[in-house]
């Protein structure tokens, strides 16, 4: 197959529109889109669910469905325009010069056929090769996406590997015909933060490595700044800023760029000096967007009869390289004016300890076949001797990554499933025997939760005011109707929802005021302890500011105990008081967020820090890689759990790690770790993320 | 009196303008088809995203001409119908006569679609439907023998069942009567069968029994599959394991073999259907007793009056259609009916307990179902309350093609004799009286047949609108 070569741009997209054309009315999608790539460049394209940046990718690879349409502007790639191309040479194209990869790996490979042969078939199909060659090449990209042993995964099928491995062999697979342009959308939100961390530098030395030009899809800006050189930020279908990394993470100079990264957590924030703060109101649909400046209703700065009068378009900022911005007020907006931190009162006093853990055990039994006896039985050690208490008033995050057991710690707490061994104490009252249906109304309502996906966490074919009195029934809260229906009302104005939502459809509502519905419902029955299982990992950022706030007031003004469970360690930082990280059933370590946040670290919570995606160009961090996987809980690596992954394993003598259990070793104020390590390996650590040196 | 004709004093205006709107449409299909073959690779050169605009000039003419003989065999069948209602009485043929026996079918029906539509965008997914062509005719056919069962009495012009009158065996359609003197109405509009009773007015009266049985045995098998369908999926474990292979031995017996066997006097004698009868209607009042109680476990007053309710009412019923022992005399069923109610229930049920158990499985997995448990709510309010609702689409669009099901399984109980009696105007025992003579006097068993197959066709165009609508949710 030949390859067109040419000098200039890969890709250059020049004012493009899409439009979805429904029965009713033509949706537009992308407006006045422009972008160029350049050979070797990555791109990053950031913006919330909804702005239209996949939308944009579709474009770039024609696949825009059958109600989709480019209603203006050309694509070029490597100045061919896509739209002159005939079926025949887009297919080549998208066959072996521009590759795209999903947030879903399964999507793009074939569950019924080995992960070989499905590499083989790209060199074979499009470029000629014998299997023999195809095969030698493939085992060269399995070992260029750094999986183990490749031979073995060469005959293995897709859903034998991991959910990262899967992603691995996707890249692998898209970079087999040698691209010159990778689609990369959201590759990596399905994954774990260790994983994810992975990947994401896989993607950025391979780029290197082939000299790829990238276009990377992303919503999480700490990774775009990682991966990218140059950035756009896309809101409500539009480009509204264009630059380097440099040059929009530090200077920039539209609105909603500047709000965007004021809503984010950093690492160094917390949320009494460096409070966040929410972009107001929320996207708009995208058949009513307001006249003018989409950004306008929102914006800050906004000055009617400027910002709404006619369609703006980008301009460049004056003394940068090929930084645009599309904001009629750029000029004279003073850019460093300091946030002006809204009022908020100061921490809750922390209270005496409600609830308390004492070597608590879950383990499961799985039986395969349950209608004729028994097969062989296999134990899931989910828990493993948890031991820890929380105070009234406090945030404790837990904080871990998928199959830590956090969420069955949850449900134990919950009375959803009972302790295999070991203590649950509240307020003095033993109830980890205690299923839900055995604990009294009182004490289900005083343990709450509040749910992770905010478009599951309603049900929907009830109104959202019918949820919230079916609370308060089940709490026993009110005598009448009437006044349970007030109640109703008046969680709603607690957690900041217009009352006429009471009558509304969870479908009628956004993430983030399904999120503040859930939280209502959880609150309802004056929760002591409210368990919050990811709360806001799966809603916008400009929005998880937001709720994380509601949170927080809603705690402080009722002195509830927040169980606040997350991976995501930049707003764990920004909210908790204390920190658990947990890893394969085990508390790893526990203690005072500062003192969790600095060294010394348990190895894993290294890993973990220097794992979360910063968007910040002037902290720079360790980069430590984690190899392999985490391993299954129904067969954990015998002494410490962690020790298959772990970079300082060789420092412990005589290969304590791998046969011996650390033990928790007490760092003093209440900060553990179960770690072999010595105080002096323990005193050599450095902290993972440092100010850049500039 | 004279032979009716089928068109009466349309005939020479309409049949010209029939014939060449079919011609017409024959013409436009094919050239069509060309056209959209020799052009294909142009059209998806462009696809997809711009196959609309696009689309080569010829390809559209040709389109544009099919929809025009389309809508031109519309308005002339629209023609017949309306023409027939107006002409005098001694210039109808058989379509104007027959479409003015239906007139109130076709204000009820016009009622239900100017008001339904008028109010399309608060009726939920019904409303949906109006957007969808496919479901509108779906519906509209659903709804005409909805109405013509309702309003059977108005429009039969003879007694189906006993109106036997001499001379009128075997007549084909159109056929005055022997002796004017003898029935109220002067033709018989569809003939006579071999019984000399009228063919039309036994269509009509068979859409009753149908409408009839088939929705609510279907009805029952729903309750009877979701009462053991959601705790079988929610549950899990051995309940499971037992109820879903019960499931899978009913479905896998051969449904005519289980007719034959229980309309065997043997079986009948040892009160075997009866029996079922017992068990499967009790399932209804279960679910309403269960359903009550989990919804107002809190509200024990409310809960008290309408489980007492459900008792009272449903136990009445219940005495009177399992037992034929109502004690106000009021409620009983036929025996055969019952039989044929009982097992099309209890073929159905396994199929239904299938689907709910599925759905349930998937449900159960949601955010909201735990945060239902965390609230500490029992198995039946999360089953019903928070499970149930959010399976609707699919067990709606199930319900509508089960009817369809139902409503074949009847006609195929008939035809076999089984079950109801043998004078019954139901279609399949018509059909089935009819098949003899088939090729001599097609009309006895063609009518009801044609009849089935539109009830079923729009049942499942309704079914295929429900679920469009739904999935756009
Ligand atoms: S144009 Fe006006 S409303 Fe829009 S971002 Fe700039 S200042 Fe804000
Ligand atoms: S005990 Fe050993 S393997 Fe485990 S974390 Fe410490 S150093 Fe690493």
């Amino acid at each position: 197959m030949r390859k067109t070569d040419a000098d200039g741009p890969i890709l250059e997209i020049d004012s493009l529109s899409i439009s979805f054309f429904t029965r009713a009315r033509e949706i537009p999608a992308v407006m006045d889109f422009s972008l160029t790539v350049q050979p070797g460049e990555a791109v990053g394209l950031v913006g919330e669910s909804g702005c239209g940046k996949s939308t944009v990718a579709l474009g770039v690879m024609q696949d825009l469905g059958t109600n989709g349409r480019i209603v203006g502007g050309t694509i070029r790639f490597k100045g061919r325009d896509l739209a002159q191309l005939g079926r025949e040479e887009l297919r080549d194209l998208r066959g072996c010069e521009i590759a795209m990869i999903y947030q879903e790996p399964m999507a793009s490979l074939n569950p019924a056929m080995k992960i070989g042969r499905q590499l083989m078939e790209v060199p074979m199909i499009h470029g000629g090769l014998s299997a023999k060659q195809a095969r030698a090449m493939a085992l060269r990209m399995l070992e260029d996406v750094r999986l183990p042993d490749p031979r073995r995964i060469l005959n293995a099928y897709p859903h034998q590997l991991s959910g990262g491995q899967q992603q691995r062999i996707v890249i692998a697979m898209a970079l087999m015909s040698k691209p010159s342009l990778l689609i990369l959308d959201e590759p990596t939100t399905a994954l774990d933060v260790t994983v994810e961390a992975g990947i994401v530098d896989l993607v950025r030395d391979l780029g290197r490595k082939y000299g790829t030009s990238m276009l990377f899809i992303s919503h999480n800006l700490g990774l775009v700044m990682g991966v990218c050189d140059r950035v756009c930020v896309m809101y409500s279908g539009e480009a509204v800023e264009r630059g380097s990394i440099k040059d929009v993470f530090d200077d920039m100079r539209h609105p909603y760029t500047q709000a965007l990264f004021r809503s984010i957590p950093r690492p160094g924030a917390d949320k009494i000096r460096h409070p966040l703060v929410a972009i107001p109101g929320n996207f708009p649909l995208p058949h009513d967007r307001p006249g003018g400046c989409n950004f306008g209703p929102r914006c800050s700065y906004f000055e009617a009869g400027r910002c709404d009068a006619q369609n703006l378009h980008m301009a460049p900022v004056p003394g940068k390289d090929r930084h645009e911005t599309r904001c009629v007020r750029f000029r004279e907006i003073d850019w460093n004016q300091p946030l002006q931190a809204p009022d908020r009162a100061a921490r809750a006093q922390v209270g005496e300890v409600v609830l308390e853990m004492e070597g608590l055990r879950k383990y499961y039994e799985v039986t395969p076949n349950t209608l004729f006896g028994s097969g062989g039985k296999r134990v899931v050690k989910a828990n493993e001797t948890l031991s820890f208490d929380v105070r009234e008033a406090e945030t404790l995050a837990i904080v871990g990554e998928s199959g830590c057991g956090k969420s069955t710690f949850a449900k134990v707490l919950m009375g959803l499933e009972t302790a295999t061994d070991g203590k649950i104490t509240l307020d003095g009252r033993e109830i980890q025997d205690k299923p839900i249906h055995k604990r009294g109304r009182a004490l289900v309502a005083d343990v709450q939760m509040v749910f992770q996906n905010p478009f599951d966490t309603l049900n929907p074919s009830m109104s959202v005011g019918t949820q919230i009195m079916r609370a308060l029934e089940v709490f026993g809260i009110g005598r009448s109707d009437a006044e349970r229906r007030a109640r109703m009302l008046e969680m709603l104005d607690l957690v900041k929802l217009p009352r006429d939502f009471a009558n509304r459809r969870p479908r009628q509502l956004s993430g983030g005021q399904k999120q503040r519905v859930g939280i209502a419902r959880a609150f309802a029955g004056g929760a002591r302890i409210v368990v919050a299982d990811e709360p806001v990992s799966a809603l916008d950022v400009s929005v998880q500011a937001a709720v994380a706030d509601l949170l927080m007031d809603l705690q402080r003004e009722r002195k509830t105990t927040l169980l606040f469970i997350s991976h995501d360690l930049s707003i764990v930082r920004y909210l908790s008081d204390r920190v658990m990280v947990m890893y394969l059933g085990h508390v790893v370590e526990i203690g005072a967020t500062e003192q969790v946040f600095a060294p010394p670290y348990h190895p894993y919570t290294e890993a973990l820090l220097s794992a979360v995606p910063i968007a910040d160009t002037h902290l720079q961090k360790t980069r430590i890689v984690l190899e392999g996987d985490i391993p299954s809980a129904m067969d954990p690596p015998p002494g410490c759990p962690f020790q298959t992954r772990c970079r300082w394993k060789d420092r412990v003598p005589g290969r304590l790690c791998e046969r011996v259990l650390p033990p928790d070793i007490p760092l003093g104020e209440g900060h553990r770790i179960k770690c072999h390590l010595s105080a002096d390996v323990l005193a050599e650590m450095e902290p993972v993320i440092k100010p850049a040196a500039t | 009196m004279e032979q009716l004709s089928w068109t009466g004093a349309l005939g020479p205006w309409l049949n010209p303008a029939i014939g060449a709107a079919v011609l017409a449409f024959g013409i436009a299909a094919i050239a069509h088809m060309f056209v959209a073959l020799l052009t294909a690779g142009q059209r998806l050169q462009h696809a997809p995203g711009t196959a609309a605009r696009h689309s080569p000039l010829a390809y559209r003419l040709t389109r544009g001409g099919l929809s025009l003989a389309l809508g031109a065999l519309v308005v002339v069948a629209l023609a017949y119908l309306v023409g027939g209602i107006l002409l005098p009485p001694d210039q109808k043929g058989i379509i104007g006569y027959l479409s003015t026996r239906f007139l109130p079918v076709w204000i009820a029906l016009g009622l239900t679609f100017a008001l339904s539509f008028a109010f399309r965008r608060r009726l939920g997914l019904y409303g949906h439907l109006f957007d969808n062509p496919v479901g509108m005719i779906g519906l509209g056919l659903v709804l005409f023998w909805v109405f013509t069962a309702v309003f059977a009495e108005m429009i039969v012009t003879f007694d189906p069942v006993r109106d036997v009158l001499p001379g009128m065996k075997n007549r084909a359609p159109g056929t005055p009567l022997a002796n004017p003197a003898q029935g109220q109405f002067d033709h018989y509009l569809l003939g006579g069968d071999m019984l000399a009773r009228d063919v039309f007015s036994r269509m009509v009266a068979g859409a009753r029994v149908v409408l009839a049985i088939a929705p609510a045995a279907t009805l029952f098998a729903f309750m009877v599959g979701i009462v053991l369908g959601l705790p079988a999926g929610y549950l899990g474990g051995r309940f499971d394991s037992i109820l879903s292979f019960a499931a899978n031995l009913v479905m896998a017996f051969p449904v005519i073999l289980l007719f034959f066997l229980l309309v065997t006097p043997e079986i009948v004698e040892m009160g075997v259907p009866a029996y079922m009868a017992a068990v499967l209607f009790l399932f209804p009042i279960i679910f309403l007793v269960i359903l009550w109680n989990a919804r107002y476990r809190t509200h024990p007053m409310r809960r008290n009056i309408l489980v007492g309710l459900t008792f009272l009412i449903g136990g009445w019923l219940y005495l009177g259609l399992a037992w034929d022992a109502d004690p106000l005399g009021l409620i009983s069923i036929p025996d055969g009916v019952l039989i044929v109610f009982v097992s099309v229930v209890f073929v159905n049920s396994p199929t239904v307990f299938r689907i709910v158990r599925g759905l349930t499985l998937d449900i159960r997995t949601r955010d909201y179902v735990a945060a239902a448990q965390t609230r500490g709510e029992g198995a039946w309010y999360i089953m019903l309350w928070e499970i149930l609702p959010n399976a609707r689409g699919p067990l709606l669009v199930d319900f509508c093609l089960r009817i369809g099901y139902t409503t074949i399984l009847l006609g195929t109980l008939g035809f076999f004799g089984l079950g109801l009696p043998p004078d019954s105007p139901d279609w399949g025992s018509s059909i089935n009286a009819g098949r003899g003579l088939l090729q001599v006097f097609p009309f006895p068993p063609l009518v009801p047949a044609v009849a089935i197959m539109s009830l079923v066709l729009g049942l499942n165009l309704l079914a295929d609108g429900l679920r469009e609508e739904s999935l756009k949710d």
